[in-house]
């Protein structure tokens, strides 16, 4: 009895100290990577929820309202009330809070299959590069693998002990991934088939089965309706999963890669002098998947539903490797049944190989070289010296900010304190302003038109795409 | 007459009034940012073939040869990123992996020992020449005092407002290319070429494919 009280015991203060090291990882100088544009869009786009324009869902190019909706919470908690006020820590505390969240969810619904297949699958994640990397970015990537776990956990319990409870949870959190990515019906597809490979004899019951959807296709029109002013957000959110077929099957979004590129993400690479490589992680998971088939359950459904997403995403053409956190958490669980499986005196030092591979790749991906161009998570990552920019704003007197190119994020995050910033795809007649940043394949016809007398410097957006600074003396 | 007068003096009061209300701000509306995608990966191989000019040949005193070529070459960051320090001087101006050394952030130098002092014409440098790119603060200086303490002259200097704390330059900015960038040294003697950057617009780090120093043995 008192062996089992301990033996809990040791395993609450070993779950509590894998999230404080998941907050930790997560946390730590988070604010330091530059915005990413699409961070920086989001962001800016968050502002305008704050200084209460409203929001309403947008089809083309953006995501489900959920992260704007979480992140206004965070916002005014922190008390950043508008866009000038907002900061980088606060926009990525809520991927942050869902990284954790998601670290818990995994814990829970992994412990039915033993205590220390629990724990190493939450630690894995706690230390998983990608999961780690995502989770301080202000994207909806982290939130929808968290709403994931949970519908997973709910769905789980659903299955094992059935109840009207369960399947509202269930539809719940289903709401939440639907409400985030019009890709989470990859998932859920996905999950599906896991289900089918899994099934029991019983009869499904559709009663509950209704529930679930009512209350999934609820939580998720109340999110694109901006709970309900804006009802032609439910019509948007029905085409947006065919406007994301026809650009994820069509080729010519600028995103295609080959069909190995998620594979290459987890073993052995090399970009200019780094060394990349997680088949620490990516090996025992594959043994896994063996073991999850042949024991069925959990443990079968994780091993189809990683190999039915892995397959989707290498096949689609459009891919980007944010993408890659959905197929974190299963992997982690593989791997986690598979360093479980072996006797003590192997396992240990397994687990300490995998967790050293894992944490030097984090360590160089999220703390050494976030932005860096090597780094295959910073993807078309925005360059450090886009931090500089709040400064040369703020050392010119005040008059008109004029941005010029056809690139430009994340410079309106940026430029966010200032008052009158114009930006322009094109050059516009006038040209003027007491600070004029243009894109460098249009600084020539920018310097013809302007008028009074400047100063010039570079400074970088992203890699291979500059920008020239001109700066009005005497203004 | 009475007429003129009176049109004269109620200009003179009307004038003042109109610059009063000349002094507002104008109700200037400029254009918000438009939300767009995801950015799209670009390859950009250098800017050489963009700017289209062939740099003219540099004239130099007969005999000059490059007095650098695998002469020994200390640097701030004693232990670099990635490469060798060495790479610097090794003749090897291809550019790609393994053939350039990486400093990490940050203002750092390297520094070539020529072996004597001689008189230098030209200094041609290659940070990274396979993206477009522009590196921060490139200075490059002269000397026969290995530590740049005494009887320093400064060739180039484009850190317009003294981050290095070196000293302002006026020299402008250039976007690296397979070309290199030439710097006039002006037949100055010197033993010691210190070459400085502060990061560049992809990263805070520092890098060098090459450096030739030409001068007269």
């Amino acid at each position: 009895m008192n062996s089992n009280r301990s033996s809990r015991w040791l395993e609450w203060v070993l779950l509590a100290l894998v999230l404080v090291l998941a907050l930790w990882l997560r946390l730590a100088d988070v604010a330091a990577r530059p915005m990413h544009a699409d961070e920086a869009n989001q962001a800016v786009k968050l502002g305008g929820l704050l200084a209460g324009e409203g929001y309403r869902f947008d089809p083309s190019d953006h995501h489900g309202p959920t992260l704007y909706y979480f992140s206004e919470v965070v916002a005014r908690w922190r008390g950043e009330n508008n866009l000038a006020a907002l900061t980088e820590f606060t926009v990525r505390l809520t991927p942050v809070l869902a990284g954790v969240l998601a670290v818990l969810l995994l814990w829970i619904l992994v412990r039915p299959l033993g205590r220390w297949p629990a724990l190493l699958a939450a630690l894995l994640l706690a230390v998983a590069p990608a999961a780690v990397y995502y989770s301080r970015y202000f994207i909806q990537e982290t939130l929808l693998v968290t709403f994931t776990l949970g519908a997973f956990v709910c769905g789980r319990a659903w299955w094992e002990k059935r109840g009207l409870i369960w399947a509202v949870g269930t539809g719940g959190w289903l709401g939440l991934m639907l409400a985030t990515k019009a890709s989470a019906l990859v998932l859920v597809a996905a999950a599906c088939l896991a289900l089918a490979a899994c099934r029991r004899t019983s009869r499904t019951p559709w009663r509950e089965v209704a529930v679930v959807g009512v209350v999934a296709a609820f939580v998720a029109a109340a999110f694109y309706s901006s709970f309900g002013t804006n009802l032609g957000g439910l019509r948007d959110a029905l085409v947006t999963p065919f406007a994301m077929l026809g650009r994820v099957a069509g080729g010519e979004s600028g995103h295609e890669k080959p069909w190995w590129y998620y594979l290459r993400l987890f073993v052995y690479q090399k970009q200019g002098g780094y060394v990349w490589d997680e088949s620490v992680l990516l090996l025992p998971a594959l043994v896994g998947a063996g073991l999850g088939w042949r024991r069925g359950g959990l443990s079968r459904f994780v091993a189809v539903y990683v190999a039915v997403i892995a397959l989707v995403y290498s096949l689609a053409p459009y891919k980007t490797p944010w993408q890659v956190v959905n197929l974190v958490p299963g992997l982690c669980i593989l791997a986690a049944i598979t360093l479980a499986s072996v006797r003590r005196w192997v396992a240990v030092p397994l687990v300490l190989v995998v967790l050293a591979g894992l944490g030097w790749q984090t360590r160089q991906a999220v703390f050494l070289r976030p932005a860096d161009e090597r780094n295959p998570f910073a993807y078309v990552h925005t360059v450090p010296d886009m931090v500089k920019v709040p400064a040369i704003a703020a050392a010119v007197p005040a008059g008109p900010v004029k941005v010029i190119g056809r690139e430009y994020w994340p410079l309106p995050w940026y430029l966010r304190a200032r008052p009158a910033v114009g930006f322009w795809t094109e050059p516009p007649t006038d040209c003027d302003g007491v600070l004029v940043f243009v894109e460098a394949d249009q600084a020539e016809a920018v310097r013809a038109r302007l008028k009074g007398n400047y100063t010039e410097s570079f400074l970088g957006l992203r890699p291979g795409v500059l920008v020239v600074v001109f700066t009005r003396v005497g203004a | 007459m009475i007429r003129r007068l009176l049109t004269l003096t109620l200009l003179s009061l009307t004038v003042p009034a109109l610059s009063a209300q000349d002094l507002v701000p104008i109700p200037l509306e400029l254009p918000k940012p438009l939300f767009v995608g995801t950015p799209v990966p670009i390859k950009v191989p250098n800017l050489e073939k963009a700017t289209g000019v062939k740099r003219p040949p540099f004239l130099a005193p007969a005999g000059t040869v490059n007095l650098a070529k695998d002469k020994e070459v200390t640097a701030s960051d004693t232990f670099p990123v990635i490469g060798d320090t060495p790479f610097v001087t090794d003749g090897d101006k291809d550019g790609s992996e393994g053939t350039y050394v990486e400093y990490g952030p940050g203002l750092q130098w390297v520094q070539i020992d020529l072996g004597k002092s001689a008189p230098l014409y030209a200094i041609v440098m290659w940070h990274f020449h396979a993206q477009a790119r522009v590196y921060h603060d490139v200075i490059v200086q002269v000397s026969d005092d290995k530590d740049f303490k005494t009887g320093v002259t400064t060739l180039f200097n484009n850190d317009h407002d003294n981050t290095s704390g070196l000293g302002a330059g006026t020299d402008m900015a250039y976007i690296e290319t397979a070309e290199g960038k030439l710097v006039d040294a002006k037949g100055t003697s010197a033993r010691y070429v210190r070459l400085y950057s502060n990061g560049n617009t992809t990263s805070e780090l520092n890098h060098y494919v090459e450096v030739e120093v030409f001068g007269k043995p």
